[in-house]
């Protein structure tokens, strides 16, 4: 196994027939990043994990986990990979533990035992372990499943949409589960539909349409791409002169725009002015209390989606 | 084959299938319901034969009873192989199924093997119940016609065979169909003209003789053979998974 990235789509494509269920994309996941991929129903998120989970094959170029080939090296791949499906997919007339332990066999594990308690503790269901997975609740069928995924430690995970229907209180506990698992070591590849929950989650993240990459990049790449490097500051008390002059007299500073206890600019390079901004503010006596860019993950979704219809509209009048 | 003896990845797709036969109604009631009944009614049809009445029927009567022994290899496994692939994917589990590190030769092994060896179990078990019962309490000429050592000899040797058959067939139609009443019903549709030369054999058109047996078992034998490898061949992941 090579020390390349966790993940690599090298012009992969997949066609259903006549129907283009995802254009040839290229794509790395480095080893321990939180990949997303975003997009609306049918963009082709799902199509693009089941081509890394082996259950489909590219019908275009090459797709590889762990520098392993998905339709060469089939079973290495299935090795190393832990896939959690939209929905739960748990034998549900079999108790939780009976449901892992297929999996530990399955896996050949040396102490599927072991492995099925230490993934149990993980999302916290060892004292429910000899219930029937059929009368839990969809959030507890959601641990086990990720429960399931993980009973062999993979190093890849491919999760697909996994806090799909969950309560405000059980995604945010999935959200942390995966947070611990990438803290251990594991490279997360999911499709989501929750956006606040991929921006806090992915380290990059990849915005799909039918089939077509729109976009890829971290969060703030894309804010700064799509809305602008605009920045929100936060200060106590009202903007004097000294401190207006401070943020006019910044190279390349724009749009600036005064409200009360709050300033508004547009920045050439968000990342690199940002910290002159800040530095300019307090020397000229403002109370910064907080500082971030504007716009969030899922107006640049939206942005995005509205500027891949606009030609489509405009073709069809 | 012992279980201990199979690839791991088959071994714990055989205890996965159990269990779930375990709590699995309709599949248990197949599995129960049936043998009894294909035990309890020969024994009574024998017990209570009178002799007297139809001197030449014995041989008629006990045939009647071995076809009983005989269909049961061959109707149990169906319901459980029509459940094998639609099963999966009808309760959403054949998509995470089939990311297991399992070749597609073990999956499909391990669905049968799961089905097959507690159908030979059942089959034979049920058969040396009624040979105990027959051995002790029937007529001394009914008795002889039905420990005749020609039965259990095409019994050991076809139980197996046509438990392996019937399985194969109701797995090649659980992969293609999309409904488990649509496989189990084209499974009839195959397996019951398959036991045609078993019938004709009990009811004493074709002689019950070793040569009879063997020919039968080799042909059975073949037939699964080349169900095996159609099986194999035709297991198409995608085509299993979008069939949903």
């Amino acid at each position: 196994m090579s020390a390349g990235p966790a993940i690599e789509l090298q012009g992969a494509g997949r066609t259903f027939g006549e129907r283009v269920a995802l254009q040839p994309l290229h794509l790395e996941v480095a080893r321990g990043e939180v990949f997303g991929l975003l997009g609306p129903n049918g963009s082709g998120k799902t199509t693009t994990l089941r081509m890394l989970a082996t259950l489909l094959h590219p019908t275009r170029g090459k797709a590889a986990v762990l520098s392993w080939d998905v339709v060469g090296d089939a079973m290495q791949v299935r090795r190393n990979i832990g896939v959690m499906p939209e929905k739960p997919s748990l034998y549900e007339r079999l108790t939780i533990e009976d449901n892992l332990r297929f999996w530990a066999e399955a896996h050949e594990l040396a102490e599927p035992e072991a492995a099925i308690r230490s993934a149990l503790e993980f999302v916290g269901l060892v004292d429910r372990r000899r219930e029937r997975v059929g009368q839990l609740s969809k959030g507890l069928k959601q641990r086990v499943a990720l429960a399931r995924a993980i009973v062999h430690r993979p190093p890849v995970l491919l999760l697909d949409e996994p806090s799909s229907g969950l309560d405000p209180s059980a995604a945010v506990a999935m959200e942390g589960m995966i947070r611990d698992l990438v803290r251990d070591g594991a490279t997360v590849l999911m499709n989501t539909h929750r956006l606040a929950e991929a921006e806090r989650l992915c380290d990059r993240v990849a915005i799909l349409r039918e089939g077509e990459l729109l976009e890829l990049g971290t969060p703030g790449q894309l804010r700064a791409r799509l809305l602008g490097n605009v920045i929100e500051v936060e200060f106590n008390g009202a903007a004097d002169l000294p401190v207006q002059r401070a943020v006019e007299s910044l190279p390349g500073v724009a749009e600036i725009k005064w409200s009360r206890g709050r300033l508004s600019c547009r920045l050439q390079d968000a990342a690199r002015d940002t910290p002159d901004l800040v530095a300019r503010l307090v020397h000229a006596g403002a109370k910064v209390v907080s500082v971030r860019q504007a716009g969030d993950l899922e107006r640049v979704y939206l942005e995005l989606m509205a500027r891949s219809i606009r030609p489509e509209l405009e073709e069809a009048a | 084959m012992s279980v201990m003896t199979v690839a791991p990845p088959v071994r714990a797709l055989m205890r996965k299938e159990w269990r779930e036969f375990r709590h699995h109604r309709m599949i248990l009631a197949t599995a129960t319901i049936l043998p009894i009944a294909f035990l309890v009614l020969p024994i009574l049809n024998l017990v209570f034969f009178d002799i007297d009445r139809a001197p030449g029927g014995v041989n008629l009567a006990v045939g009647q009873a071995m076809f009983c022994f005989f269909l049961t290899p061959v109707i149990v496994p169906a319901t459980m192989a029509a459940y094998g692939v639609i099963g999966e994917r009808d309760q959403g589990t054949l998509e995470p199924l089939l990311t297991l590190p399992m070749s597609d030769r073990q999956f499909l092994a391990g669905k049968v093997l799961a089905i097959v060896i507690p159908t030979i179990a059942m089959s034979l078990g049920i058969y040396v119940a009624y040979m105990g019962v027959v051995a002790g309490a029937v007529h001394s000429e009914v008795r002889g016609a039905a420990l005749d050592w020609t039965w259990p000899f095409g019994m050991v040797l076809l139980a197996p065979l046509l438990a392996l058959f019937s399985t194969l067939t109701g797995m090649t139609f659980s992969a293609r169909a999309k409904d488990v009443r649509v496989a189990e019903h084209l499974s009839g549709l195959v397996l019951l003209p398959g036991m045609l030369p078993v019938l004709l054999v009990v009811t004493r058109t074709i002689p019950a003789t070793v040569v009879t047996w063997v020919v039968f078992a080799a042909a059975v034998g073949l037939v699964d053979l080349m169900l095996w490898r159609s099986a194999q061949r035709g297991f198409d992941r995608e085509r299993v998974i979008s069939t949903a």
